[in-house]
């Protein structure tokens, strides 16, 4: 009877959790919004510092201008003051689905720490969200398989940021890079040889003129030592 | 030099060399923020550009009659010469001289006399064989001769049974190019069951050679009481020539080929179609189908039940066994690289043949062209190493013979993939009629073995033995695939066979999915890098020069 009681009890609980987890949730055919917020403060923000509208482009078109990318948004980085309200236009321009996710975010206000817009195709949705006022850096990206990593992330620094993630395409550098085929020309060749004899003469230029440069020097650090004195 | 200073001359060493190596330029270097920029195909070298149908012989198209021959019409993009059918149909005796001077045949090539069992066409037939080789070297330069590219720039060395001919085996006095009826596959050969058949092997190769009569009966002796089933130690050596004798009692798709250092010999081509027709009156047929696919003068059976016919000859070719009679021209060498250093339990095939020509050269000559309602009838023979497993898009065929044995149409099947083992064949009937089972519709579809590699030449897509299932209406007045001309573009070219050039090198996505450069050296790198070797030598050359001071000393 007890364990019965437990296991409805359990149920019940289950239940009422994923309903919870549902309720940030707005589905159409068009896409879905998840976590927006647009009038609860964060704990840290006595009010909103400013109001922003910021519009982000997602598609294939947008990673031409980086090379070796294949999807990008198309703005990579944001800067906003703390406490900022985001009023986000997410622009699909592509005919297959794009995310454009937050983490990071502080989770009693955004579950699981994420704001979550999501296009099913070409198309576009609005919503808005309050950051909070710690200086920090957020990742924003689309988190279909290899989206992200072939081009659509993108970093939201509020207050500046507390540093720059990797990868960012035009931004920053990747931890693992790709190798690439160096372009040997016949004038990085002559350049390599000459700097070679060039090494080899001053070599025995600074051997032969040892004992003058050892003059050199010291006369160097008397005068210096004088000065000093 | 003191002992303190070699000590110190040692520690600038040793710290210079671990600087050198820390810094040191490479072949390869990571790239930082930005990758190189994006490399796009050059699209206006020419030379390596090939016009997708070459269209030299558009009067060949139409269906004709030469000689009384009926030649049904082949829209494709190089038909058959009608002139070498006539000929196939009624012997190289029988045809006028005007006809025969239209074609390379020897005079004596296909001579067929008489009507024994009196059913109105000739029982008696004098079937006459060379061993021809493509693409073969020469002491005379680096170049290649009696050429035949199976697809855009790729020229294996092959060895093919070929019908006597006669006059120059070159295209022309200015061309290194083989004759039109000097290439692969071997011919596909036609006879008449109960005909007396006479098959001659006239050597004109540099090695020895035989012709096995796979599944065709056959005495195991001929009349003279000589070997009559092609083996190893019956060789026929260069310059002879030998007769195997038949007179087969069974009708269905068989094979030949050379049965002398079998493996090699059989990949580097040396095997045929040979189909035993069912003894008719008045049937008189296509005794040679020369590069196989469409038969433009079907057998009397044939014709009861369908509309068309086609030989289907499935090839592969490793491209080492192949190169080795390019390496070397001394018939010794030869020998001795093909039969002992060459191992082909070691080996790979690398281009995968359709009639002799892998995509896209198999649409100007080994595409099915096809109207709706047809019944057609296809012979498919794995002539390659491994088993092809062979799929029509869009349609559903019926086995109706295995091996040359009919299947009784209680237990014929109708399927979309054909498994066939290595010399193996099997007769399809192709029903083009929209039904939702045999066919989906007019289109142009694909058909191709569907093994990975069966559809790549040398690992590149697309390539391998893909070919096409067209309906007519969808082939332009010279048979080759409407919508089809910015894939033309790329792969009519040698650059793309010879992979030089990116899949996805032009159009919109082209700076996405187009090479990527090269990165720019760093030159302060290569520079600091430059000058501690300098350092690190001059160094060491000092304390060479002092050590040998010291010694004099």
């Amino acid at each position: 009877m007890k364990a019965l009681l437990l296991v409805l009890c359990l149920l019940g609980v289950n239940h009422f959790a994923s309903a919870m987890n549902h309720s940030g949730m707005i589905m159409d055919e068009k896409g879905m919004i998840m976590n927006a917020n647009s009038d609860k403060l964060p704990n840290d923000c006595k009010k909103i510092s400013e109001n922003i509208d910021i519009t982000i482009h997602a598609g294939h078109k947008h990673a031409l201008k980086f090379n070796g990318k294949m999807f990008a948004f198309d703005n990579q980085e944001w800067d906003v003051k703390p406490c900022a309200k985001i009023n986000i236009t997410f622009i699909n321009d592509d005919q297959i689905r794009h995310q454009l996710m937050i983490h990071g975010l502080p989770g009693y206000l955004y579950p699981e720490g994420m704001f979550h817009l999501e296009l099913n195709g070409e198309g576009q949705l609005q919503a808005s969200l309050i950051m909070p006022s710690q200086k920090k850096t957020y990742l924003v990206h689309c988190e279909l398989p290899q989206h992200m990593e072939k081009g659509m992330k993108a970093q939201l620094k509020v207050d500046g940021g507390d540093g720059d993630l990797p990868s960012i395409p035009g931004l920053t550098a990747p931890v693992r890079a790709d190798f690439y085929f160096v372009d040997w020309t016949q004038l990085s060749l002559s350049v390599l040889v000459f700097s070679a004899l060039l090494g080899c003469a001053i070599s025995f230029f600074i051997i032969l003129n040892r004992t003058r440069i050892k003059d050199l020097f010291t006369k160097y650090l008397i005068r210096s030592t004088q000065k000093g004195g | 030099m003191t002992f303190k200073r070699t000590i110190l001359l040692l520690i600038i060493i040793f710290t210079l060399t671990s600087f050198a190596i820390f810094i040191a330029p490479r072949m390869q270097e990571q790239a930082e923020i930005t990758p190189p920029q994006t490399v796009y195909n050059d699209s206006k070298d020419n030379n390596n550009i090939i016009i997708p149908c070459p269209n030299e012989h558009p009067e060949w198209r139409a269906a004709q009659i030469i000689d009384d021959v009926n030649i049904d019409a082949a829209p494709s993009c190089e038909p058959d010469n009608p002139y070498d059918i006539a000929t196939s149909v009624k012997g190289t005796n029988n045809v006028s001289m005007a006809t025969l001077m239209q074609t390379n045949l020897a005079q004596d090539a296909l001579t067929m006399t008489d009507d024994l069992d009196h059913d109105g066409d000739p029982d008696v037939v004098h079937i006459k064989l060379e061993v021809i080789e493509l693409n073969g070297s020469t002491p005379d330069g680096d170049f290649l001769i009696n050429t035949f590219d199976i697809a855009p720039g790729i020229q294996p060395g092959l060895w093919v049974y070929a019908p006597k001919s006669r006059g120059m085996a070159l295209k022309n006095f200015n061309s290194v190019v083989a004759n039109p009826m000097l290439r692969a596959p071997s011919p596909v050969i036609r006879v008449e069951q109960d005909d007396k058949v006479y098959i001659t092997l006239e050597n004109t190769h540099y090695l020895p050679h035989t012709i096995h009569l796979h599944g065709v009966d056959h005495p195991w002796l001929n009349s003279k009481g000589e070997d009559n089933d092609g083996m190893e130690e019956h060789a026929v050596f260069p310059g002879k020539s030998h007769t195997y004798e038949i007179k087969p009692r069974h009708a269905g798709t068989m094979l030949y080929h050379c049965h002398v250092q079998t493996a090699q010999h059989f990949m580097m081509g040396l095997a045929g179609m040979f189909i035993v027709e069912e003894n008719r009156p008045n049937n008189w047929l296509q005794t040679f189908n020369i590069g196989a696919g469409q038969v433009r003068h079907p057998s009397a059976t044939v014709k009861k039940t369908f509309s068309q016919e086609y030989d289907l000859h499935y090839q592969s070719v490793d491209k080492k066994l192949a190169k080795i009679i390019q390496d070397a021209n001394d018939p010794r060498l030869v020998a001795e690289h093909m039969s002992r250093d060459y191992n082909m339990t070691e080996s790979f095939e690398n281009y995968f043949l359709l009639n002799g020509h892998s995509f896209p050269y198999t649409l100007r000559d080994a595409m099915i062209i096809a109207s709706e309602n047809e019944d057609i009838k296809l012979h498919i023979a794995n002539l390659q190493r491994s088993a092809v497993a062979i799929h029509i898009h869009g349609h559903k065929a019926t086995i109706t013979a295995l091996d040359g044995v009919d299947h009784p149409p209680a237990i014929q099947i109708t399927r979309d993939v054909f498994d066939i083992s290595p010399a193996q064949r099997i007769d399809l009937h192709l029903l083009t009629q929209n039904n939702g089972l045999n066919s989906y519709g007019p289109g142009l579809w694909m058909f191709h073995d569907h093994t990975p590699t069966g559809t790549t030449t040398d690992g590149l897509e697309p390539g391998g033995n893909m070919a096409i299932l067209a309906y007519k209406e969808l082939l332009d007045e010279q048979g080759m695939p409407k919508m089809h001309d910015e894939f033309f573009d790329q792969l009519f070219n040698k650059n793309y066979y010879a992979k030089n050039m990116a899949i996805w090198g032009e159009g919109e996505f082209a700076p996405l999915l187009a090479d990527a450069g090269l990165l720019a050296p760093n030159y302060l790198q290569i520079i600091l890098f430059g000058l501690t070797i300098g350092l690190i030598i001059g160094v060491l050359l000092l304390i060479i020069l002092a050590y040998k001071r010291n010694q004099k000393q």
